[in-house]
């Protein structure tokens, strides 16, 4: 029994294919969904997934966006995602570093906004590299 | 012409290398120069006469030649290059239509509640922003002129009807010219890229999300060139913020929306000339499970979906931006050189013309040289 996970970002198909199990993070927290499971939308959050393909494991960082699940499909739209083995972790532990730098120099309601939303991508780019071994 | 000087300096010094005989020369060199009967017979339709030397003028058709090959050359990449727009298009469809399935199923079931998005929320407008797409390249008509005249026009309107404004330019072309104009107040500067992808569509989004959801803005205008075919495009206005939770998809009623029906279009060959296709297609929402729970409150779930149609709209405003641009370009690049093949064929003629004369000019000297001499 598996599941079919389709993943799309505006320019491109990320994955599309069968898997076993997802555990993916929402804005209520982190949720697995195995076979069978009921049919639900949720909201995604800035975070990773975790994809099981039998005994293979893949993460991805997703960049905020919405997860329909439902006769063992699943459809998830974000603005942007990435496998973890396609990002570089220098770069990224790099651009985590410049996104902590900016939030502690960021002055008024909205550059805060700003510098948090870039922070928590840099983050999970980070985690989705480490998430790997 | 600008060299009209020097074929006085070319003309005049050439009877006195030859002075036997100046009357016949004279009259052998001038008919390029003076309003005499012969010189007007030229059956060219152009007002301006070329008036160059022999030398300027194979100068002039070289580098008329130059140009020629220059802007063909920018014409097939322009042509190549609206392909490959084209590709960003299809490759952005499945998410699309993806989402306006899902926001249409959304939008049925909270039809009904009162919802309260920050995205959606519509405030008294005191400060609007205007996000102006140009392009980042010049030589391609009036494409960058007709997009920031539309905006100069929109400006005009906020002020008249005293409110605020301002102004996120994104491309290289909008940069320079709001950098020129200091008293336009500039929030900030973004470059478009060669080919629009989410990394961009995000950087503007990110901005226009900040400016609303901080309240320093009530308004959101896009500013892009709609692109309708390969020789007509339109600078258009599109609100982005506040998003409409109703009127952006298909409601019950079936009231229309802009998402569902995914303009497509395509670049082909018709009887050798590039022609432009496009077909509307229209996303079929098919019902799924209509028993779907929302694992969290349907607003948050609506506050996630929301940025992402943001996004998607962007992307497709940048999309269409950039493959107006191409044609533009195209089709301007085409009138160059089609300019150009037409400047080549009168410079030749007036080449060979005054070639010509210079030979009889020569002949007529040595036929009169050797009279002199019996």
């Amino acid at each position: 029994m598996t599941l079919k996970l389709c993943v799309l970002t505006p320019n491109r198909i990320i994955w599309d294919s069968e898997v076993t199990e997802i555990i993916l993070s929402t804005n209520s927290g982190q949720i697995g969904v195995l076979p069978n499971h009921a049919s639900i939308a949720t909201a995604v959050d800035i975070g990773i997934l975790r994809i099981r393909l039998n005994d293979q494991r893949v993460t991805m960082a997703l960049m905020g966006g919405f997860a329909r699940i439902g006769n063992n499909e699943i459809t998830i739209l974000v603005n942007d995602g990435e496998r973890g083995s396609d990002i570089d972790p220098q770069e990224a532990q790099r651009t985590l570093e410049i996104a902590e730098a900016n939030l502690s120099k960021a002055e008024g309601k909205r550059q805060v906004i700003e510098a948090n939303l870039a922070l928590r991508r840099a983050r999970t780019r980070v985690e989705a590299v480490n998430a790997i071994s | 012409m600008s060299c009209a000087n020097l074929t006085m300096w070319v003309s005049s010094s050439k009877p006195s290398l030859s002075d036997p005989n100046p009357l016949s020369s004279r009259s052998a060199i001038t008919p390029f120069r003076l309003p005499s009967p012969p010189s007007s017979v030229p059956n060219r339709a152009s007002p301006t006469q070329i008036q160059c030397g022999l030398r300027e003028l194979r100068v002039r058709i070289d580098s008329v030649k130059n140009t020629q090959k220059i802007t063909e050359a920018m014409k097939l990449v322009a042509a190549a290059k609206v392909r490959r727009a084209q590709e960003a298009v299809v490759n952005a469809r499945p998410f699309s239509e993806t989402l306006v399935e899902v926001l249409y199923n959304i939008n049925e079931q909270l039809q009904t509640d009162d919802i309260d998005v920050p995205l959606t929320k519509v405030r008294p407008v005191k400060k609007v922003a205007l996000v102006v797409v140009t392009g980042d390249r010049g030589l391609c008509g009036g494409f960058n002129n007709a997009i920031l005249k539309k905006a100069e026009s929109r400006i005009a309107e906020l002020k008249q009807l005293g409110l605020e404004y301002t102004i996120i330019s994104v491309g290289k072309k909008g940069n320079t010219y709001f950098l020129r104009r200091p008293y336009i107040p500039v929030d900030r500067f973004l470059e478009g890229g060669t080919l629009p992808t989410t990394k961009e569509a995000q950087a503007i989004a990110d901005d226009v999300f900040s400016l609303f959801v901080s309240e320093e803005v009530d308004k959101v205008e896009l500013l892009y060139t709609k692109f309708v075919s390969l020789v007509k495009s339109d600078p258009v206005i599109h609100t982005l913020l506040p998003l409409s939770p109703k009127g952006e998809v298909c409601d019950i009623n079936g009231v229309c929306v802009d998402a569902a029906e995914d303009e497509l279009f395509r670049l082909t060959t018709k009887e050798g000339k590039l022609t432009v296709e496009r077909d509307t297609v229209r996303t079929p929402t098919p019902q799924f499970s209509a028993i779907l729970q929302f694992e969290q409150d349907p607003v948050q779930i609506l506050d996630a979906l929301l940025p992402l149609y943001l996004n998607s709209q962007l992307l497709r405003a940048l999309q269409e931006s950039l493959a107006s641009e191409l044609a533009a370009r195209m089709s301007a690049m085409s009138n160059a050189t089609d300019n150009a093949m037409e400047l080549k064929k009168n410079l030749s003629i007036a080449y060979n013309r005054q070639r010509q004369a210079k030979i009889t000019g020569e002949i007529l000297e040595i036929v009169a040289g050797a009279e002199a001499l019996t």
